[in-house]
């Protein structure tokens, strides 16, 4: 199955507060982010943690702004995200640090 | 309740001395193995690896160019791999620039390249680092006695799922004399974590 | 309670000059007896983190790092009725 998403591309961390072990940080749920690598296939560690058969998905390295994250800030943070964890963000990112993210998806194309 | 009693009101030491004596009584468990592995672990892994990767990346321009698109090709040319743990661990080797410096952090646990570097330090896995510096590295980075001009942007990678990071540090200026061993011990932990320029 | 990254209130970051690997060596031994029960499939590395999670909050807080590694493992093993915390208890 081919990836969802590739380098550049604009993603949003879904929002779910599970109550069940999980690797996407509560700081970062709802924010939109560029993706900057693919860092290879691995099974989701919310279903392992449960003994629940998993599949290897994608996981990327995605880069939010300091902004995006904590209203606050001029640095980026780039966290390891399994593909369960994104959708595709809209064009432009809600709360508005545009000027943000075109400048990290060019950071990412270089 | 003596020492020796494992219980809850005995202390860590002796809980673990039951649970060993325990584990090996069932076959789970081989303490002369796990000494073993554990002198193997420490006499391979410390900092001392990720000075070496640095100073060979400082001034093989070849190998800092694969150390930073492949990682984990590029380790074997110094005899280092990020296997022996678990599993492979996927490294990746972030550089600072005059414009960028990067600091590493796992807020969710502690995630580190053990392999790499060595046991992590205490702050690495407190609480005060991990929720700090993902919103105020700069603040994190003055405690640490770094002071960071303002005009360099902060990268920080949180380390939230498999991939292990390591910083590149600047090599500093008026080092143009020095050998590789020299070069290698000019780089602390803290540099290759990203809480100090070296 | 891990869930840490980005929370306000925590104290500056405590540093200790050249601190050893490991402040005692039943740390060390904690460290090691993971490896291996996850080496030898007892349970995996998800399944360790989220019992860390799962340690009741007061303890969480109360325990150093490696006590509460310590308690995730003996958690786990009680789990898969491999270790009984009585039998960890008794003599």
């Amino acid at each position: 199955m081919a990836d969802l998403f590739r380098i550049g591309d604009r993603v949003r961390t879904r929002r779910t507060d599970p109550p069940y072990h999980t690797r996407l940080p509560r700081y970062a749920r709802g924010a939109a982010g560029t993706v900057t690598d693919l860092l290879g296939r691995y099974p989701l560690p919310d279903r392992r943690a449960r003994r629940l058969a998993a599949e290897p998905e994608p996981v990327y390295a995605v880069a939010f702004t300091a902004g995006e994250l904590f209203g606050e800030g001029d640095h980026t943070v780039t966290i390891d995200l399994w593909e369960s964890y994104l959708e595709p963000a809209e064009a432009e990112p809600r709360g508005g640090d545009a000027a943000g993210a075109k400048a990290l998806a060019r950071e990412a194309r270089k | 309740m003596s020492a020796d009693h494992g219980g809850p009101a005995a202390g860590p030491a002796a809980r673990v001395r039951r649970l060993e004596a325990l584990l090996e009584q069932r076959g789970l468990l081989d303490t002369e193995l796990l000494d073993r592995a554990l002198g193997a672990f420490l006499d391979s892994a410390s900092p001392a690896n990720g000075a070496r990767l640095a100073a060979r990346a400082w001034v093989d321009e070849g190998f800092r160019r694969r150390l930073l698109a492949d990682a984990n090709a590029a380790l074997p040319e110094l005899g280092l791999s990020m296997g022996g743990g678990l599993q492979e661990q996927r490294l990746k080797v972030v550089q600072n620039t005059a414009d960028r410096h990067n600091v590493i952090v796992c807020t969710l646990c502690s995630c580190y390249p053990l392999a790499l570097l060595g046991p992590s330090p205490t702050w690495y896995k407190s609480e005060a680092y991990r929720s700090r510096v993902v919103r105020d590295p700069r603040t994190v980075l003055r405690e640490f006695g770094f002071e960071l001009e303002p005009r360099v942007a902060i990268s920080v990678w949180d380390s939230s799922a498999e991939a292990r990071y390591m910083v590149l540090p600047r090599r500093p200026a008026g080092t143009e004399d020095l050998g590789e061993p020299e070069l290698a011990a000019l780089v602390t932990r803290n540099g290759l974590i990203g809480v100090a320029p070296l | 309670m891990n869930d840490v990254g980005g929370m306000q209130g925590f104290p500056p970051v405590p540093q200790e000059p050249d601190e050893p690997p490991f402040h005692a060596d039943w740390e060390a031994h904690v460290f090691g007896i993971n490896s291996a029960l996850i080496g030898r499939g007892v349970y995996n590395l998800d399944e360790f983190r989220d019992a860390i999670e799962r340690i009741p909050p007061q303890e969480y807080l109360a325990s150093s790092y490696y006590e509460r590694w310590l308690r995730a493992i003996t958690m786990l093993l009680a789990e898969r009725g491999v270790v009984t915390e009585e039998e960890l208890a008794g003599g």
